[in-house]
């Protein structure tokens, strides 16, 4: 043994060795050089199901928060320069709260030109009135002398037709202050209208206007509305449900909504109402060009206060029971 | 090895013998043809002797010698070596008995060329399962016997011809056999080499308990035999101490 | 005497090492080429390995792979979060744009958008910068392939690029495996993938899926596709057809199929000649042994010990050159992410056993039907 010890031989003793010491290396290199290919967690909290809906039959949508009003796009009955703006965006307005006024000096012009015209029939009714008067006491004059002679007949008709003639002029002067009047309530009215006022109590949403800027009453440049406002509280969210899906939903029961972006975050949302009409799908995904050929069933629900956590606008997925019978149809 | 004496097979054996050889024959079919090459023997082989097989090329004594043996089966007869039927013997139990009982030196030594002169001498011992390195002291002691010790660590191919047989004669004896066959051991020798040969063969072969059967055709040696059987055509022609005449 | 037979073998050292190249050099082929074989049509399956938090895809019926696909509506994405054990879904883009770079080259590109609030479809691990560079406008993720195609000596980070007329600005490398044709990769958000890509109806390929936890990707998946009528597939599947793919529409596998039978064919070529030599040579010396009183069972154990050296030998060293192959490639990006996947020694492991079973058999067969009283002509 020991001789053999001395005398390693290369091809019985070393080079075995050294293909088992190269084969185990191998082993360790294979072994440690496989393919990372384990599932992991995602890094982000995706949109899950709720707990309580995990196991249970459900309807996803998607959807967009609206104002409980729904956006109210302010319009403006005349057009002008804007000399007043009133509100800002995220301001709370009253219902008849004034918003913005539209240049009002010609109105104002035909106001006070009318407001002349008063005071002319004003006065032109005291001249009637007083000639008037006039006719009428030389009238009754005549009729009180008895001596025939004293007064000729002609006289008398003349003294009647200048009676008649004042109360013909004072009607006249009445009649042309009512139309003064009138012209000066219509240029009041042209005034009102064109201080544009808050339709209902809500939120501010978007002022895309600014004074001196014209508005027409074809709506704004680039099509965009002067000023948006809504009821913001509450917020209301409407869901996209696929057409093949809608029958499924149960409506009534409340819906569990998340923000995009805060998928942990999620909400319970009252029912509204489903609308009864079915409309194509709307694009969600910012792209312009997009159209899809399904259509959807838009369900409106209530959403709880939360502090900015849900703003108008914003894309939300949402989870909504199914109807167990359909639900079970579908397993 | 248990020594089984079968008398009643073998008619007239004698139980003292260590090879009893009766009514054995053998057939070699080459193609349609069937060739006898034996016909009939019947041998004793006697332990303490130094028995000479002789005969022409083509005589049969490669297939007797083969027979009596236990590496070629006879066609017709029965062989007892030291008493046992060896051809009644299983394959496995066949190759068992020869490894325990009989010695071989093979007329081309048949040394394995790549381990050395006691780990060739030690094949028998370690075939038989014995440790390696005691199989090689034992080897080594044998390889002393015959005087070639110091050469132990060599190659076949480093030892001249007449070392190569006396470590193929050591591995015929290590494991002390009791039937020692030998094939043309000084064929490719010089007369006194092969004389020198025959010597330590007699020497450590032969005992009181081991036959010993040299086949050869080496007329310069058959004066060192103690019996001599000349095998002719299938028969043995002559049974004796010398060789007959004319050969 | 399997002492004996060793020393036998190892004493012919011609012999011996001619054997232990033949097997050396049958495994080398067979490992080598069937690791490069087994990489490259994973290749197919990069996109899906890339995503590493999906369980299901989700596509539409005629879909076939990550490249492969039609895009369907994007209310898909509900009614996939519709189906019980979905535990979150979300839009996956895939697409392909030509990009100009500063240079002014036009460069095919993949684009794939995640999804823009989780960022899920990204790969798992990023060479430069974070994900959430995405966040920043107009931001697009390079891979590291893509990188070293468009930038080759130049660090990618803050380069400006021109996709769909759309500005793009590269503020992050990913660590991702290549496809198998090695397109650059650009990851964005899902929203600006749209932008980049020029449009169609559709957009949205894919829809990627995480199991509720206790539902099996295997019976989600099945569920998906009963109840919305997509193609909805577990993410091994999915590679699986990624890997399909490639099978079905090039030749690679018969081209490798052929390498590899070459190799197997000429180990037992170089071996079973090499074998037989031996054993021819040796031949007198198994005839005195079986004379002796060796049994065939004990010349058989002595056969099968020395093809056990040499195949041990061998294939050790065939594994070690196609090991030290594949390491010394690593840096390659033609060779990013290759590795040896452990059934493939395990094969080219059978291939040598075959080799020296058969070349053993052959060769014994002389042996065994030596008649041990040759020994005495």
């Amino acid at each position: 043994m020991a001789l053999e010890w001395k005398n390693l031989s290369f091809s019985r003793q070393i080079l075995p060795v050294i293909a088992l010491v190269g084969l185990i290396a191998a082993v360790i290199f294979i072994f440690t050089g496989l393919p990372d290919r384990a599932l992991t967690e995602p890094d982000r909290e995706p949109p899950r199901a709720p707990d309580a809906m995990a196991e249970t039959a459900r309807v996803a949508g998607s959807g967009v928060v609206e104002p409980s009003s729904e956006v109210i796009q302010i319009g403006s009955a005349l057009s002008g320069l804007v000399t007043g703006l009133f509100v800002e965006p995220g301001q709370r307005v009253g219902e008849g709260e004034a918003l913005f006024t539209v240049d009002d000096r010609a109105a104002r012009a035909a106001l006070r030109e009318a407001q002349a015209s008063i005071t002319e029939a004003r006065a032109s009714i005291a001249e009637a009135r007083n000639a008037q008067a006039i006719a009428a006491r030389q009238l009754a004059l005549y009729r009180n002398v008895d001596d025939p002679a004293a007064v000729s007949r002609a006289e008398v008709i003349r003294a009647e037709g200048e009676t008649s003639s004042a109360s013909e002029r004072l009607k006249l002067a009445q009649a042309r202050l009512q139309a003064a009047e009138a012209r000066a309530n219509s240029a009041r009215t042209e005034i009102g209208r064109l201080t544009v006022r808050a339709p209902i109590a809500g939120e501010i949403l978007a002022v895309n206007i600014r004074k001196g800027e014209y508005v027409s009453t074809m709506g704004g440049g680039g099509s965009q509305p002067f000023i948006e406002m809504g009821q913001t509280q509450p917020l209301h969210v409407r869901i996209d449900i696929d057409e093949e899906q809608a029958p499924r939903v149960a409506l009534g029961e409340p819906a569990t909504v998340s923000p995009r972006g805060a998928a942990e975050r999620q909400v319970k949302a009252t029912f509204v109402r489903a609308e009864p009409l079915v409309v194509p799908k709307r694009s969600l995904t910012n792209s312009a060009a997009e159209r899809v050929d399904v259509r959807v069933l838009q369900v409106i629900y209530a959403l709880p206060k939360a502090d900015g956590l849900f703003r108008v606008g914003q894309q939300v997925d949402a989870y909504i029971p199914a109807n167990s019978a359909a639900g079970g149809e579908a397993e | 090895m248990v020594r089984k004496l079968d008398t009643t097979a073998i008619g007239g054996c004698n139980p003292e013998a260590a090879i009893c050889a009766r009514g054995v024959t053998r057939d070699f079919t080459a193609g349609q043809q069937t060739i006898t090459v034996l016909h009939g023997i019947d041998v004793d082989i006697r332990a303490g002797e130094l028995t000479y097989l002789v005969g022409e090329s083509g005589s049969g004594k490669t297939t007797l010698i083969s027979i009596m043996c236990g590496i070629l089966w006879p066609t017709e007869g029965e062989v007892k070596v030291f008493g046992t039927d060896i051809y009644a013997l299983g394959d496995t139990e066949l190759v068992e008995f020869r490894l325990q009982n009989i010695g071989f030196i093979f007329q081309q030594y048949n040394l394995i060329p790549s381990i050395d002169a006691a780990s060739n001498a030690a094949v028998p011992l370690i075939a038989q399962g014995m440790d390696r390195h005691e199989a090689r002291e034992r080897a080594v002691a044998m390889l002393e016997k015959l005087n070639i010790g110091n050469q132990a660590h060599k190659l076949p191919s480093q030892l001249s011809g007449g070392q190569q047989q006396r470590v193929a004669i050591a591995r015929a004896l290590v494991h002390e056999p009791r039937l020692v066959v030998c094939d043309e051991p000084t064929a490719a020798l010089d007369a006194a080499s092969g004389r020198r040969v025959m010597d330590l063969l007699r020497e450590v072969a032969v005992a009181e308990d081991r036959a010993c059967i040299i086949v050869t055709h080496d007329n310069r040696i058959f004066d060192l035999a103690d019996r001599i059987l000349v095998l002719e055509d299938g028969r043995i022609t002559h049974d004796g101490s010398e060789m007959p005449e004319g050969h | 005497m399997i002492w004996i037979a060793i020393r036998m073998l190892t004493g012919d050292a011609q012999k011996f090492y001619g054997l232990v190249f033949g097997i050396a050099f049958s495994t080398l082929l067979i490992t080598q080429q069937l690791t490069i074989f087994v990489n490259l049509i994973e290749r197919g399956a990069s996109g899906v390995y890339n995503v590493s938090n999906a369980d299901v895809w989700v596509m539409d019926p005629v879909s076939r792979t990550t490249d492969v696909a039609y895009a369907m509506p994007s209310t898909a994405l509900d009614k996939v979060r519709s189906v019980e054990g979905v535990e979150w879904a979300v839009p996956h883009i895939r697409a392909q744009a030509a990009v100009r770079t500063s240079t002014g080259d036009l460069e095919g590109v993949a684009v794939i958008g995640v999804d823009d609030a989780t960022l899920i479809g990204l790969p798992k691990r990023m060479l430069e910068g974070a994900p959430d560079v995405l966040d920043q406008p107009d931001s697009v993720i390079i891979d590291d392939v893509g990188t070293t195609r468009m930038f080759p000596d130049e660090s990618p980070i803050g380069k400006r690029l021109e996709l769909n007329d759309q500005r793009a600005v590269i503020r992050g490398v990913a660590d991702a495996i290549p496809s198998f044709t090695s397109t650059v990769v650009l990851y964005t958000k899902y929203s600006q993938a749209l932008r980049y890509v020029p449009g169609t109806r559709n957009r949205l390929s894919f829809v990627l899926v995480g199991a509720e936890h206790g539902v099996s990707a295997d019976e989600l998946a099945k569920r998906i596709t009963d109840q919305t009528g997509l193609r909805a597939r577990t993410r091994d599947e999915f590679a699986q057809d990624g890997v399909d793919f490639i099978i079905q529409n090039t030749g690679i596998p018969f081209n490798f199929g052929i390498t590899v039978m070459l190799g197997f064919i000429v180990g037992i070529a170089i071996v079973g000649l090499t074998f037989s030599l031996f054993i021819r040579d040796n031949i007198k010396q198994f005839g005195a042994l079986k004379a002796i009183g060796v049994t065939n069972a004990k010349i058989r154990r002595m056969v099968a010990s020395q093809a056990a050296l040499v195949g041990l030998v061998g294939y050790g060293l065939g594994i070690v050159g196609t090991v030290l192959f594949i390491w010394g490639f690593a840096g390659n990006p033609t060779f990013k992410g290759f590795y040896v996947p452990w059934q493939i020694p395990l094969v080219s492991l059978v291939a040598v056993f075959l080799i020296l079973a058969l070349t053993g058999w052959l060769a014994l067969r002389n042996v065994l039907k030596t008649e041990p009283a040759s020994v005495f002509r």
